[in-house]
């Protein structure tokens, strides 16, 4: 999932300053497990906003939504329906970036601005903890690499081994993360499949990472791409 | 002309090399007296990539200085700077300007710089970047394209010995060795006997294997002990045996190492490096009576 961190409150607070009527608006998927932009924290956020601004002086309306996803189309026409959008003068989105655009697309006469940081994709380690697992670079190596991302996991992104800092099995960069490299050495050698890994994995592929990028389901070439799609 | 580090690899003596820094800035007049110290005694002198990340001047002009001066210069390139077109543009200008050794580096990562916030590139890895170097030797880029001049190069790789566990460690240098290298330069061992499974494999591949040998100094302990020398591994006795010492202790506790290890023949040469201190070179080389 994408795993976002809300912004310093005085952040969000400059950003929507000045304005009277505020919509908070939080998104129901990845920033809603990640506990950055949920329902609570949409009311956690409303509710500093309305004490702060107020004792500058500001007479303010803040008001709080949530929509199921912000990423898709159908959810934020879904939440056009049933408030009307045009009567804020600022929506505060609690999304992660791509919710935060979309938004700003379907909604082009509102100022959206964002609440959250995205910072990467991950997984649940426990509770409240998230750890970064795909850089989302188009080229997947872990097939080859015993299951562990090279790309990711190793602060240099190195896919034929270690560098020679490691320490103690840990990362040079930081000495808390393990080195991607030993898990990957460790967790073949543990499987007795070294060989798997001996290979020389070539230069990554940039050109499958270009952006803005994107992605169609085969099943809907025919008619969102512009090279196949009938006239 | 003073003779090529290749022949020097192949003339079964002792090898010696020396790391000198680039000049932060383009006033090079610092450099000047330590390679005309060294470059008569010494087979090459190795000149430092943006060395623990911080900003100096590309190595390809310290090494012209060097060859200009009459030494044999080795040009550290490490993949933390520069993307594949990169690499291979200052790949070809060094090989213009006479550079005949380059080392392929990883490259510390810039978080231990001066400029922490810069890109860390790695585009290529260290073993992507020899097998780049030895496409250009063959008379293409990497992406297959004709050169027009194929350049020569000496490839050079670098292992660390001291790595902790040392079997994934093992395992790259497999990768640099088969990708076609013709010298190691390791990073600085203080337990030599860790050499043996790299001077093994290297041997059978007709590799020479240089163990890098570092000054250390009682003002940079916090940091030996702290990880900020990514790559540099100090046992607790040999911090112990500098602690409040002066500079003449590092040069001894060196010079002895070296001599240790061309006594025990555990490899085939040593790799001087003084970080901050490299006039002292000279004075470990004759310390070590090599």
């Amino acid at each position: 999932m994408i795993v976002g961190t809300r912004k310093p409150f005085a952040e969000i607070r400059d950003l929507v300053s000045g304005h009277r009527k505020i919509l908070v608006v939080g998104c129901g998927t990845c920033v809603a497990v990640c506990l950055a932009g949920g329902e609570k924290e949409v009311a956690i956020l409303a509710s500093q906003l309305r004490i702060a601004l107020r004792l500058v002086g500001q007479d303010v309306q803040v008001d709080e939504a949530m929509a199921e996803r912000q990423c898709d189309t159908e959810f934020l026409v879904d939440l056009g329906s049933k408030k009307d959008l045009g009567d804020y003068d600022i929506v505060v989105s609690m999304a992660c970036g791509a919710g935060v655009q979309l938004f700003s697309d379907v909604y082009d006469q509102n100022l959206v601005v964002p609440a959250l940081n995205t910072v990467f994709i991950g997984v649940a380690e426990g509770p409240g903890v998230w750890t970064e697992k795909c850089r989302s670079c188009g080229d997947c190596v872990l097939g080859e690499t015993g299951g562990i991302c090279p790309v990711t996991m190793c602060a240099k992104g190195l896919l034929n081994g270690p560098c020679g800092g490691a320490r103690h099995g840990k990362c040079e960069v930081n000495p808390e993360l393990d080195c991607a490299w030993v898990k990957i050495y460790d967790r073949m050698s543990a499987r007795d499949n070294l060989k798997s890994i001996e290979k020389t994995l070539p230069p990554r592929k940039n050109s499958r990472q270009t952006h803005p990028s994107v992605s169609i389901h085969e099943a809907y070439k025919r008619r969102f791409d512009k090279d196949e799609k009938i006239v | 002309m003073k003779r090529s580090f290749k022949e020097a690899l192949t003339s079964g003596k002792f090898l010696v090399t020396a790391e000198v820094a680039s000049p932060k800035g383009i006033d090079a007049d610092s450099l000047g007296p330590i390679v005309g110290n060294l470059k008569d005694t010494v087979d090459a002198i190795g000149v430092g990539d943006n060395p623990r990340g911080v900003m100096s001047m590309s190595p390809w002009a310290a090494c012209h200085l060097i060859s200009e001066s009459g030494g044999e210069p080795i040009m550290h390139l490490t993949c933390r700077d520069r993307n594949r077109m990169a690499l291979q543009s200052d790949l070809l200008a060094a090989a213009f300007l006479g550079i005949r050794n380059v080392l392929c580096v990883t490259g510390d990562h810039v978080r231990f710089g001066d400029h922490i916030d810069a890109m860390p590139v790695y585009d290529l890895d260290s073993v992507q970047l020899i097998e780049t170097v030895r496409s250009l030797t063959g008379g293409r880029d990497m992406t297959g394209h004709e050169l027009a001049g194929a350049p020569e190069f000496c490839v050079g790789a670098v292992a660390n010995p001291e790595s902790d566990p040392v079997g994934p460690q093992l395992f790259k240098f497999k990768k640099k060795l088969a990708s076609g290298i013709d010298f190691v330069l390791t990073h600085p061992v203080f337990n030599p006997d860790n050499l043996a499974p790299f001077v093994s494999e290297a041997k059978e591949k007709g590799v020479k294997v240089i163990a890098g040998v570092s000054l250390l100094v009682a003002e940079e302990i916090p940091g030996y002990k702290d990880g900020s020398h990514p790559g540099l591994f100090v046992p607790d006795e040999v911090l112990a045996d500098i602690e409040g010492a002066g500079i003449e202790k590092g040069i001894e506790i060196a010079a002895r190492l070296i001599g240790t290890i061309k006594d025990k023949g555990l490899c085939d040469g040593v790799h001087i490096s003084a970080p901050g201190h490299e006039e002292k070179i000279i004075d470990i080389i004759k310390s070590s009576g090599i």
